[in-house]
């Protein structure tokens, strides 16, 4: 902090001062000279007195309030209580915060102040819990009325109820329909990403159908996410099959592929079929983090961080240089704030951002920095 | 630096475009900075910044060019103390709250100002909104206000320094009594609140 400098209280006070000095008629040209050579120190004190000024100046409109009181006589609060100029606007603003008078009689009319004081973490943690409980709780899911389809909004996340005890969390931009029977517990991904906490039933599997595969689980915890026709599944608990759709479950002489996964797998089908990764589970949950707002890279590619956050924000980022998308960055971030992970770029990177229409593209900043300390 | 300090467009603007979301930005630094003791150092540093960009060009979304002026500082700040990782930069920024520009009818509108003018005037101590008001609506030289109020000139002077002050921490600061940020108002026989802030 700059405590071995002036103190902005201080270089207030001593705007009031010169404000108060200029305003009577004992101004002098020295007087003049001095204040200005106070603005010329700093502009730190130029801004104090615009505002103080601003302030003054605004004092001057009272006198549309003035109608009614003689002059010489000053306006008490309680007056213009009742005059019904104030009756019409108080109507509609929102609740003011206004001081009370510091004078003896309480003021009809006036809302107690409210004397808030947090603590920095206390406050931090009110807004977070706020805003968990929002995420999970206000639009929870948007539900078609004659078909269990559920779908997220862009940023979105949702739980959507099973009857039976599991959970399903849906990412960003995702839609599922669902089809719950005696026999069968069928969810079928259409877009996007969910994530599934399955309860144990042996008489019904658990399956979910993304695209031509399908995801078979009895109890585990697994996550599959559809990228037009790109399946990818993270498991983190328990064990899962995956199989072609077209295979019936019960042929077990075709000749489908079946793959098992187990915790710590992530799957990913393709043209050469499905590749699986061996990774830790914490790892895997790194890639689920969404499910709690964040974004987790490590070491990634910056062109897959910002497809990334692209998901889950309706305004793009855009990369117009392969350098840039090449840089590699780590870090966690909020799904939805990509403004601050688009200045923490340029910041820290020699990356440049430009808004242009409703995208954000980004450019090689070396060339403009080089240019920039050359006219130094 | 030399800076032409009788710009009276650029400080009409700022005013105007700057100093009305005072509230808004105040409750944004404390919400995001620890020490709330530093929030006045960090208001008007924020201001500094503005006026000086403003100075060659005025900057289309003033709001948001205000609240991104705000995190940029907090974010130096929080790199030069070493506090630091990516992680702590993005928490920073965890708790904004998105900046949709002002749109015509969220900005004050003229009665609304008035109105809150009032309230501002009418939260003076009683012997400040007399100076004030004598000075500013019934344009009383501070001399006239003198003899009118049986006070010297020195204490009218030193009234307008408290009411000015005053004024525009309620009228755009919209500071709530009992929640002084910089503790400055001198007690002077009313039921004074807060104590001298010594720094």
């Amino acid at each position: 902090m700059n405590r071995g400098m002036e103190s902005s209280i201080k270089i207030e006070e001593r705007a009031a001062v010169w404000l108060a000095r200029r305003d009577s008629e004992a101004w002098s040209a020295t007087d003049e000279a001095a204040f200005n050579a106070w603005l010329e120190q700093s502009t730190l004190h130029v801004v104090a007195f615009v505002r103080l000024e601003a302030a003054w100046k605004q004092a001057k409109r009272l006198k549309a309030l003035s109608a009614g009181v003689n002059s010489g006589d000053v306006p008490s609060p309680e007056g213009w209580q009742l005059t019904s100029f104030f009756d019409r606007a108080t109507r509609t603003e929102e609740a003011p915060t206004v001081a009370a008078p510091t004078h003896e009689q309480a003021v009809p009319g006036y809302t107690a102040p409210s004397n808030v004081r947090h603590t920095r973490l206390t406050q931090r943690w009110a807004v977070a819990a706020s805003l968990l409980v929002a995420f999970g709780a206000s639009i929870a899911f948007y539900k078609w009325p004659f078909d269990s389809i559920y779908r997220t909004p862009v940023g979105g996340t949702a739980a959507v109820p099973i009857g039976d005890g599991s959970n399903v969390t849906l990412n960003t931009d995702s839609r599922i329909r669902l089809d719950i029977t005696d026999t069968e517990r069928r969810v079928e991904l259409q877009k996007g990403e969910a994530f599934f906490d399955v309860a144990k039933d042996p008489s019904r599997p658990f399956v979910v159908q993304a695209g031509e595969k399908r995801v078979v689980a009895v109890g585990t915890q697994f996550s599959v996410r559809r990228d037009e026709d790109e399946v990818r599944v993270f498991v983190t608990e328990g064990k899962v099959r995956i199989e072609d759709e077209t295979e019936s479950s019960h042929d077990k002489k075709g000749d489908g592929e079946i793959l098992t996964l187990s915790a710590g797998n992530i799957a990913r089908t393709g043209d050469a079929g499905v590749i699986v990764d061996q990774k830790t589970i914490s790892e895997v949950e790194g890639y689920l983090s969404w499910r709690t707002g964040y974004l987790i890279f490590r070491d990634t590619p910056l062109a897959d961080a910002v497809a990334e956050f692209n998901r889950y924000n309706a305004r793009k980022i855009v990369i117009r240089d392969p350098v840039v998308a090449a840089i590699r960055v780590s870090g966690k971030f909020r799904s939805t704030q990509f403004e601050a992970f688009v200045r923490i770029l340029e910041d820290g990177f020699p990356v440049r951002a430009r808004r242009v229409d409703d995208q954000i593209v980004l450019t090689d900043g070396r060339a403009l920095r080089e240019k920039e300390a050359a006219l130094q | 630096m030399y800076c032409k300090v009788v710009d009276e467009a650029l400080n009409a603007w700022f005013a105007r475009e700057i100093l009305t979301h005072e509230a808004a930005l105040v409750r944004y630094l404390t919400r995001l900075w620890p020490q709330r003791q530093d929030v006045h150092d960090l208001r008007q540093e924020i201001y500094m910044r503005v006026y000086e960009a403003a100075k060659t060009r005025r900057p289309h979304a003033p709001k948001s060019f205000l609240f991104t002026t705000a995190r940029h500082l907090m974010s130096d700040r929080v790199r030069r103390s070493r506090v630091v990782s990516m992680e702590a930069i993005g928490d920073l920024d965890s708790l904004n709250v998105s900046v949709e520009e002002v749109s015509p009818e969220r900005r004050l509108q003229a009665r609304q100002e008035l109105m809150q003018l009032a309230r501002a005037f009418s939260a003076l101590p009683p012997r400040c909104r007399e100076v004030v008001w004598l000075r500013r609506v019934d344009e009383l030289s501070q001399k006239e206000v003198a003899n009118r109020l049986n006070i010297t000139e020195k204490t009218v002077e030193s009234h307008i320094v408290k009411g000015t002050r005053l004024l525009a921490d309620i009228f755009f600061g919209r500071k709530v009594d009992g929640e002084q940020l910089d503790n400055s108002r001198t007690n002077e026989g009313e039921s004074g609140h807060g104590k001298q802030h010594k720094d």
